[in-house]
């Protein structure tokens, strides 16, 4: 404006000073305006993201973008290795499976990919054999509900998808163009939310003890004992409280067919073990031996416990996850011998003739997936056929093989 | 307006003297009146409001708000009904009384300048023989709303803001005062219409041409007008990466709106000022004033909307400099502000008024001269004009952009 920045060269005079203010003054208005004004008749540079795009956003998004995971279900072969590759448990997948007559010997029931819990490493899409999931371009995730955020690409577990059988030797896959089937997914996250409680609802649920979680466990035990002990002689109603320290899914897990039936068989003094509800875990196993302590002694346990806490901690190990209930049975070599000289002795079991039809890669992969990673289906060698199964049942599960 | 009531009673047929109703006529209009200017104003603050947004977006390579309406036009509405619906907060500490009046000082003072100011050749809600001397007067006002505000929201920054404010406003009063005294001195009177009059429609009929000095006297004029209305490269006392905003830190809601609404309202004000004193006003071409006057009937509505739009037009051109040069200018400092005002803007304008007087004195004795020196400068303005387009147009090609006005918009 009136006083610019730039060092005079040679010091002018006072009224050269003044005179020269005013004339930069003038030129820079006549360069600033000019500019400002050549501006306003260019086209903006903005980009009217979302609705008023030349093309879709997703097509201006470099082709390498991890964006949305994409699963092509028509040549999923049901390897399960993105399900393994991934490292937090972002993908599920269930697989069912049939007498390969019939019905086909492998479905799946599910493939979910909760995209809310992706973290978009792409280590998914490195060991898949035939590309089938892969990450598009999508990355739009605004919805209703975060439940929405899971893309199911199975979408009814009633029409099981039969996985593809890859041509031997072949390079590659037909696979539809990327986007389409996630694109096509997307569109249900508009879902509506599930309902809030109701007020009253919200009112009932309070105060009445919530298995698992945060609560306190000893003492919610300890107040479970204490009217265990009240209904000591009244067996149905003891089996109503022992049944409150079960998890309550009814998974059979226990060997009895629901928590009714343990329940009442604690009750009715026909069974001890304490450890047998796998979902409950430590939880229902602390409580339930408070009750029992408590039942036998006469006297609910203080403060610290005596029985349930040390016997909670070690216990927390050995009833397992509800996934490989099985295993725990009997003492087969499975549960002597070490992981390293297990897979040996699997090794030897199988046919060895590298056929594939376990859907494993050959027979190395199929030992490693039933020693290293919890596989529980025993019967897919087709080359050793009932032998191996017979062979396998017995290393596992020390078992005899169910009828097929 | 006493004159075009008269008339229309007259045309009822009465006599204006001696009717009884004459004067309920007179208030009914003086209501309907101010209802219509200050409805003007508002209306007129609110859409350049989206005008300066829209204007300042393309400057800058962006779009601005296009969404609500056709191109956005109805974003000043949503505005207005946000402001209006929020909480007017009033804070404790402030001085309660003195914090919910100075909108309203402001309101006044913007809304009454709208009285001498001209719309047409008859549209003036009252032509004052002193209609200058008013507008700088009432102008004043804004000044006592602008401390008021500064003073009871009882916070350093609105403080801050007001005192700049005031002293701002009041340096500049004085070469805006000198500059506007030379449209004075060429027609005769302060009377706007009167100062109109004595001009003519062509370029080189106005008294921006009329000398050098004149068109100096436009350039302070308009410089101060920017100053006085806190527009940038002045807008010191409402600066918001210093002040937070200055004076009307504490305002919100409906009180706050009052602030924007005066500062865009007064685009309009300082334009149409322009144009009335050294532009011209509403003069049609080929109609000079006083054939105007003769006209009756269809043919003098058709010449009335003829000169509104001449009228705005121009003045719509100085609302768009004013925003354009916003987004032209930064801010300057507070020395440098009173740096240009007192050693430049003062004496250039003391002695614009003194070369004036001396030239009237000159063209007197040989109005040749005068003739001469109007189509001289209006010719070097012509110049001027057409090599700035040349610059633009350069400045265009040279970033390899090509003239674009309506896509991405």
């Amino acid at each position: 404006m009136a006083e610019t920045q730039i060092p005079p060269q040679q010091t002018p005079g006072a009224f050269g000073a003044y005179v020269k203010n005013v004339r930069d003054t003038a030129k820079s208005f006549w360069e600033g305006m000019s500019v400002t004004l050549s501006y306003m008749f260019r086209k903006p540079m903005t980009t009217q993201y979302p609705d008023r795009m030349g093309v879709p956003v997703q097509q201006t998004i470099p082709a390498r973008y991890r964006g949305f995971l994409e699963v092509d279900m028509d040549i999923c072969t049901a390897c399960q290795a993105c399900e393994r590759a991934c490292p937090i448990q972002v993908i599920n997948i269930d697989i069912l499976k049939g007498d390969g007559k019939i019905t086909p010997k492998l479905r799946m029931e599910r493939f979910d990919i909760d995209i809310g819990k992706c973290m978009y490493c792409g280590l998914c899409v490195e060991p898949c054999p035939t590309g089938a999931i892969q990450h598009t371009r999508e990355f739009e995730g605004a919805v209703m509900h975060f439940n929405n955020l899971t893309l199911r690409f199975v979408p009814d577990p009633l029409v099981p998808v039969v996985p593809y059988k890859p041509p031997k030797g072949a390079e590659a896959f037909p696979r539809r163009e990327l986007g389409e089937i996630t694109r096509k997914l997307i569109k249900a996250w508009d879902a509506p939310p599930p309902p809030f409680p109701s007020e009253e609802a919200a009112k009932a649920d309070h105060g009445k003890p919530k298995q698992g979680g945060a609560l306190d466990i000893s003492a919610m035990g300890r107040q479970l004992a204490a009217r265990a002990l009240q209904v000591k002689e009244d067996k149905p109603r003891l089996q109503k409280v022992l049944e409150e320290a079960m998890a309550g899914t009814d998974c059979g897990d226990c060997g009895y067919p629901d928590c009714f039936g343990y329940s009442d068989a604690i009750a009715q003094g026909k069974e001890t073990s304490s450890e047998k509800c796998a979902p409950g875990g430590a939880d229902s196993k602390a409580m339930l031996d408070t009750i029992l302590v408590s039942l036998k002694t006469g006297v609910v346990p203080g403060a610290p416990p005596p029985a349930a806490p040390p016997a909670a901690e070690p216990g927390a190990a050995a009833p397992g996850s509800a996934a490989e209930p099985a295993v725990a049975k009997g003492p087969p070599l499975a549960k002597t011998l070490s992981k390293d000289e297990l897979y040996k002795v699997v090794l030897d079991a199988m046919a060895g003739t590298d056929c594939g039809d376990c859907e494993y890669p050959d027979c190395d992969g199929y030992t490693k997936g039933i020693v290293y990673e919890g596989q529980t289906d025993l019967g897919r060698c087709a080359p050793g056929g009932e032998d191996t199964r017979a062979k396998l049942y017995e290393i596992m599960l020390g078992t005899k093989p169910p009828p097929k | 307006m006493q004159g075009f009531l008269d008339n229309l009673i007259r045309g009822w047929g009465y006599d204006p003297a001696t009717w009884p109703w004459t004067q309920f006529i007179y208030l009914f209009f003086m209501g309907l009146f101010s209802f219509l200017v200050i409805n003007f104003a508002a209306i007129s603050g609110g859409i350049f409001s989206w005008a300066e947004r829209r204007i300042a977006a393309r400057m800058q390579s962006r779009v601005g708000p296009n969404r609500v309406g056709p191109a956005g036009f109805l974003q000043w509405i949503a505005d207005a009904v946000k402001l209006l619906f929020k909480e007017d907060l009033i804070p404790d500490e402030s001085d309660q009384i003195l914090f919910r009046a100075a909108p309203y000082f402001m309101m006044v003072g913007f809304a009454c300048v709208f009285v001498a100011l001209p719309f047409s050749h008859r549209l003036i809600i009252a032509d004052m023989n002193v209609g200058i001397f008013y507008i700088l007067a009432v102008t004043a006002l804004i000044v006592v709303g602008i401390i008021m505000s500064g003073w009871s929201s009882n916070s350093k920054w609105s403080l801050f803001g007001a005192i700049r404010s005031a002293a701002q406003i009041v340096s500049y009063e004085i070469p805006a005062g000198m500059a506007l005294m030379i449209p004075v001195l060429l027609a005769g009177t302060m009377s706007t219409q009167g100062i109109i009059r004595a001009q003519g429609a062509w370029p080189w009929q106005w008294f921006i041409f009329d000398n050098p000095a004149a068109t100096a006297a436009f350039f302070i004029f308009f410089t101060s007008a920017l100053a006085e209305g806190n527009r940038t490269p002045f807008d010191l006392p409402e600066a918001e990466s210093e002040l937070v905003s200055g004076y009307n830190t504490e305002y919100s809601g409906m009180r706050f709106s009052y602030f924007f609404l005066v500062e865009w309202g007064n685009l309009w004000v300082m334009s149409a000022l322009a144009v009335t004193m050294f532009m011209g006003g509403w003069q049609v071409p080929f109609l000079p004033a006083d054939r105007l006057d003769a006209l009756t009937g269809g043919m003098a509505v058709l010449a009335e909307i003829a000169s509104l739009a001449i009228f705005a037009v121009k003045t719509l051109f100085f609302v768009f400099v004013v925003m354009w040069l916003r987004w032209t200018l930064p801010r300057i400092r507070v020395d440098q502000m009173m740096n240009m005002c007192w050693k430049y803007l003062v004496p250039a304008s003391f002695v614009a008024v003194l070369f004036v007087a001396f030239w009237m004195l000159v063209v007197r004795a040989a109005p040749a001269l005068g003739i001469a020196m109007h189509f001289l400068l209006a010719g070097i303005a012509g110049a001027a004009v057409v090599l700035f387009v040349l610059r633009v147009a350069k400045n265009l090609r040279d970033t390899g952009d090509k003239f674009d006005l309506t896509s991405n918009w």
